[in-house]
């Protein structure tokens, strides 16, 4: 028995190399097969607490390079904010006499709440961000992050201090949307090198310049969110679709102030609808 | 004791650089990855067990630092620390760090270390893994390689100019 230990023992000592690698291996692949369980989530949800205070440390550094150019940008920006808010002040007031007049109620409003982005991740096919807002500040998943470009992303997870979010540049990410001139109903989703609008059969009408909203089917946006505009539009050979390429109204690259949009997804609707399918 | 103190200040303060930082040099949507540069380093200093060990370390760090799958990148550089570690000479060392071979080495187990990352990464993409995982696989081995040239040359001047 000792002569057999002392012999495997042995071999253990002559490839050890191989030991350690099988055996870190494995835990790899244990691990990768656990990534969905409550100890990882929860461990990560540690090491986002401790990066994102790390990052919102270092992050006047970048913020500070790019000052006269966000200079610039912020007083461009304010002009045409200025004008816009005057043109929107005539027509809020025009609205409001209208509604009056139709005797609608006013639709509710959002609230909502404003988030510093600590962390970007530009990997192309999963892009997340990381924000400075958590459940602390009522934030949940599913909620719909925005700029004042339009539509940013959703909320995938939150800790008390961060939230994470996918980007519309995301593999992972789906939105019902619509284009704003014709109506016509589509999804938004990325393929990993380009936004697009699928499930666009070739007679509908849609055309470069159109601009691209969420529509009212969506569970998790509100309706007229601004995605983009269509860049191009290519007919498929062998297929009923057309391909519909859209340019994102949000510049991703320059992205560091955004808001989190505190509506969650309409339950009753979805509960209805999942009642509904079952009985189908 | 002294050697792994001063490693894990090193890596550390490398994994804040490459969530942080390196993202500006990112050329279309691809990075450099510092701490397989680093890793590779170890390989070729320290040999095959500890660059393992260090390759699943640093990689389980850089996992718990970005939203991807858990456990993937500490395979990805268990994998290539073994691999690098073939390249470990205890008498060659100074010339493994100090000339074009760094770069060769570097770039030969990236290329490993990225066909297994993105290989796993891109499962259950929309057109096929192919044509993605020899691009980024390519591109980031590319750049990676480019970065090692920086220490090459550091090392080049301790070590060789003397």
């Amino acid at each position: 028995m000792n002569a057999l230990l002392e012999r495997l023992y042995g071999l253990l000592l002559t490839f050890k190399e191989y030991v350690i690698l099988s055996f870190l291996v494995v835990v790899s692949l244990v691990l990768l097969a656990l990534n969905d369980t409550v100890q990882v989530q929860r461990l990560r949800s540690i090491a986002t607490v401790v990066l994102g205070l790390t990052q919102e440390q270092l992050s006047f550094i970048p913020r500070y390079f790019g000052l006269i150019e966000e200079n610039e940008l912020l007083r461009r920006t304010n002009i045409e904010l200025a004008d816009e808010a005057s043109r929107l002040r005539e027509a809020k007031l025009e609205n409001l006499r209208l509604r009056q007049l139709l005797g609608l109620k006013q639709q509710s409003t959002y609230q909502l709440v404003a988030a510093r982005i600590v962390s970007k991740n530009l990997t192309l096919l999963r892009n997340t961000i990381t924000l400075n807002v958590g459940t602390n500040d009522g934030i949940r998943p599913s909620m719909p992050v925005l700029s004042d470009a339009g539509l940013v992303g959703v909320v995938v997870a939150v800790n008390q201090g961060y939230s994470v979010a996918h980007l519309l540049l995301n593999v992972d990410f789906r939105a019902s949307a619509k284009v704003q001139r014709s109506r016509v109903d589509g999804i938004v989703a990325w393929d990993g090198t380009s936004l697009q609008l699928t499930n666009i059969a070739k007679t509908l009408d849609v055309k470069v310049g159109d601009v691209i909203i969420t529509s009212e089917y969506s569970s998790t946006y509100p309706p007229g969110m601004r995605i983009g505009t269509v860049k191009e539009v290519k007919e498929q050979p062998a297929t009923l679709f057309k391909i519909v390429t859209i340019e994102p109204s949000v510049d991703f690259v320059r992205l560091e102030e955004v808001f989190v949009m505190t509506a969650v997804p309409d339950r009753d609707k979805i509960e209805l609808e999942a009642q509904v399918g079952q009985r189908r | 004791m002294q050697f792994y103190l001063r490693s894990a200040l090193v890596v550390l303060g490398l994994l804040v650089l490459q969530t942080t930082f390196i993202q500006w040099m990112e050329l279309g949507g691809v990075v450099p990855d510092i701490l397989f540069v680093w890793l590779m380093y170890i390989a070729i200093t320290r040999g095959q067990i500890d660059a393992t060990v260090a390759g699943f370390t640093v990689g389980l760090l850089q996992d718990l630092a970005t939203t991807q799958f858990f456990g993937l990148a500490a395979l990805a550089k268990t994998v290539s620390g073994f691999v690098g570690g073939y390249f470990y000479n205890e008498n060659k060392t100074e010339i493994m760090l100090g000339t074009y071979r760094f770069v060769l080495v570097t770039m030969i187990c990236s290329v490993v270390h990225n066909l297994i990352y993105f290989g796993i990464f891109f499962q259950g993409i929309d057109g096929g893994v192919l044509v993605p995982l020899l691009r980024y696989t390519m591109t980031t081995t590319l750049y990676t390689g480019a970065v090692s040239a920086l220490p090459m040359f550091a090392f080049f001047r301790k070590y060789l100019t003397a």
